[in-house]
């Protein structure tokens, strides 16, 4: 039953969780389990990062296997692997949530969390995909503030105000920034 | 796939997570008939997803399997309960209709509107005041709940949301202190105010509010008949 943090890390590999998804998507229970035991902590990773308050942590956990198990016939491998999939997922529920109809708290941010400590797996690298490989390769073309900007709203779900609060810039400023990271990231991927 | 450098760039925000939360749940709106829009969104979304595989991963506190299994089994139309799917598969038609109608994002600002108007209302009136806006998700219609925790009232009222024809909406209060779900009552067409001093205000705070469709007179038999179809929780709007 126990589900350790290295066993889920790189477990299952992509064809294993391929085929629990296509189970799943055929309503079959005990791959749904087993599916579970193998990604929990990983999307629990997600999520808790955004939610760091709280339960609202588990609740999106919970969300986000209800959703899959209803979407898992919409899981299409040629599109990227069931991990990434299932982690946005999750990472969606995780932003609905701190992006509900209110104003965005400062206090999302975690104090003293640092840009340095961005959390990339030092352990996942067996399961680095090229995708990652060459997401991470253009990451790093990015200004140091720049890129710790993306990676802070990335996985801490950081508002474009918090992040100019962490900067000491101004919200358009951010926005700004945001664009131009992104934009760069979409032509060094394409290219 | 062609869309407009801003909507592309709306879109790279909506998977980074970096909208605010009126422009995120406009682009949620807008996706829904903009398929070119929704596929700019996912081209974001997978992008960026490389990065969520990398992201350590953390134990979650507790099993929460058995949790999931139940809601995903609360979720299905019960093989002996009499037919609540029924009411249920009228009312997913009429969210497929009223999703595909060209009134989403119109009413979903009028229903942002209507949720920041409401808590700048509230904000000087009392410091004890919540809502709630319980939707299935960001494009769907709503419910609005406002609770008053110092007077110890209840406000809910539907937002763009109708039932099924013959059918009525429930309002449930749902906290594991209470076990199952309780009613708050019948919610109509024009919404109505209920007394909740029967329970702990650190109930109410904490609860999960649902809605389901029910009969017009309510649940025969005081328990949800089928599974919820707008839920969520109070935020606090007083200062």
């Amino acid at each position: 039953m126990s589900n350790g943090g290295e066993a889920t890390g790189g477990e299952g590999g992509d064809s294993g969780l391929v085929d629990l998804l296509r189970r799943v998507a055929a309503r079959d229970e005990a791959a749904f389990a087993a599916l579970y035991r193998q990604t929990s902590a990983k999307l629990y990773g997600v999520v808790a990062r955004i939610l760091s308050k709280g339960d609202a942590g588990a609740e999106a956990l919970q969300e986000a296997y209800v959703r899959i198990w209803e979407k898992a016939g919409d899981f299409d491998p040629a599109k990227g692997s069931p991990l990434a999939w299932m982690a946005t997922i999750a990472r969606n529920r995780a932003l609905d949530e701190v992006r509900r109809v209110r104003p965005a708290s400062l206090e999302d941010m975690p104090e003293g969390f640092e840009p340095a400590a961005s959390p990339i797996d030092p352990l996942a690298s067996r399961e680095r995909s090229e995708a990652l490989a060459a997401l991470l390769d253009c990451l790093g073309r990015l200004d140091d503030e720049k890129r710790s900007a993306v990676l802070l709203a990335y996985y801490h779900g950081a508002s474009r105000e918090a992040l100019a609060k962490r900067f000491g810039r101004p919200v358009p400023t951010i926005k700004t920034w945001l664009h131009r990271s992104l934009a760069q990231l979409r032509d060094c991927l394409a290219s | 796939m062609t869309v407009a450098p801003e909507d592309d760039f709306a879109a790279a925000e909506f998977a980074l997570g970096t909208l605010s939360p009126g422009e995120r749940a406009t682009l949620s709106a807008r996706r829904l008939r903009e398929p070119d829009l929704d596929a700019a969104i996912r081209a974001w979304e997978e992008r960026l997803a490389p990065l969520a595989e990398a992201a350590p991963p953390i134990e979650p506190p507790g099993d929460h399997l058995a949790a999931i299994e139940a809601r995903i089994r609360a979720a299905l139309p019960p093989a002996t309960a009499p037919s609540p799917d029924a009411a249920v598969v009228a009312l997913r038609r009429s969210m497929t209709r009223w999703k595909a109608g060209a009134i989403a994002a119109s009413v979903l600002a009028a229903l942002l509107a209507v949720g920041l108007v409401a808590r700048e209302m509230t904000r000087q009136a009392s410091p004890r005041e919540y809502v709630a806006i319980l939707q299935k998700d960001a494009a769907s219609p709503a419910i609005e709940v406002t609770v008053d925790l110092d007077k110890r009232e209840l406000r809910v009222r539907p937002v763009a949301a109708q039932a099924p024809p013959g059918k009525a909406y429930e309002l449930w209060i749902i906290d594991a202190k209470l076990g199952a779900p309780r009613s708050l009552g019948v919610i109509g067409a024009e919404g109505r105010s209920t007394s909740i001093s029967a329970y702990e205000p650190a109930v109410v705070e904490g609860a999960t509010y649902a809605v389901t469709v029910e009969p017009p007179s309510g649940s025969p038999d005081g328990r949800p008949s089928g599974p919820p179809v707008f839920v969520g929780k109070l935020i606090p709007v007083g200062p």
